[in-house]
């Protein structure tokens, strides 16, 4: 059990929050060009890091908004949280 | 058609706590995220709807609670008068959706308010809420939405001691319930 600082509500229990893996994913701009294994490493392919993770999380039981996270996996420290479209602010 | 009839019709009066549901009121959901959709409202309404997070505002007759940046739920501080049950809903809907400044829709029958009262509110609620209430006890007009028992929740702290807790119609019962059990321990 963690605290999350939801980036509209501010510091709320991890029990109101749900993980959605990955953050940065960029969709191919042409789909249909890829090949299958180039669609499917797109698709399915997550890393799972031990260490600091670029991770997207939503405030489920609170305001209902996705933000992004730096996590150190390897300990639950949170480094960042920032809002979607925003730049990770350490890298 | 809402249904506005409450599935409880019930209060109860604890050692230092009492709840009681208090329904039917209109209970609105508004969404939106320019400028001229909060100017709209506060013109419509003379309330502005509040941008800061987790506060709300309101009159003797209306309260807007903030529940995200684009959203906000206003309930009335009185029961409907159903000679005339629609005016608030048809007033926004004719003035924001329509002209396609947000998103305006009647959750009256969604939730169920329940109102709970007396200095063990907080001792009642943190036994099955994450939630942190320490500032949130000592600020007239913070709102939440939030865990208990489980439960998605918002809270409206009205005044002090003072709540009103709005909870989803399906899950009303059962919370009912685990609220009249916990009270009966503190």
């Amino acid at each position: 059990m963690f605290l999350i600082n939801c980036p509209y509500c501010g510091e709320r229990d991890q029990s109101e929050f749900s993980a959605g893996g990955e953050a940065h994913i960029e969709r191919p701009k042409q789909p249909t060009e890829l090949s299958d294994d180039q669609w499917a490493e797109f698709l399915f392919m997550r890393k799972n890091i031990k260490g600091i993770q670029y991770e997207r999380w939503n405030h489920t039981h609170g305001c209902r908004k996705w933000f992004n996270m730096v996590r150190d996996t390897s300990n639950d420290k949170i480094h960042a949280v920032y809002k979607m479209g925003e730049k990770p602010p350490v890298k | 058609m809402l249904n506005y009839n409450s599935p409880i019709l019930d209060s109860k009066n604890y050692s230092g706590l009492k709840i009681s549901v208090i329904e039917p009121i209109i209970k609105i959901n508004l969404r939106g995220k320019n400028r001229d959709f909060i100017t709209k409202i506060g013109k419509e309404l003379s309330i502005i709807p509040p941008t800061e997070a987790n506060t709300s505002s309101g009159n003797e007759n209306l309260n807007i609670l903030w529940l995200s940046p684009d959203e906000w739920l206003i309930y009335s501080n009185n029961k409907i008068d159903f000679k005339n049950n629609n005016s608030l809903e048809d007033k926004l809907f004719n003035e924001i959706s329509k002209v396609k400044l947000g998103a305006v829709t009647n959750v009256t029958d969604h939730w169920i308010m329940i109102n709970l009262k007396g200095e063990k509110v907080f001792e009642l609620l943190s036994g099955g809420c994450p939630y942190n209430f320490n500032d949130f006890k000592n600020l007239k007009g913070s709102v939440t939405q939030t865990l208990v028992n489980h439960i998605d929740v918002i809270i409206h702290n009205k005044d002090i001691n003072d709540l009103n807790l709005f909870v989803r119609r399906s899950f009303s019962e059962h919370l009912w319930s685990w609220i009249n059990d916990g009270s009966r321990f503190i």
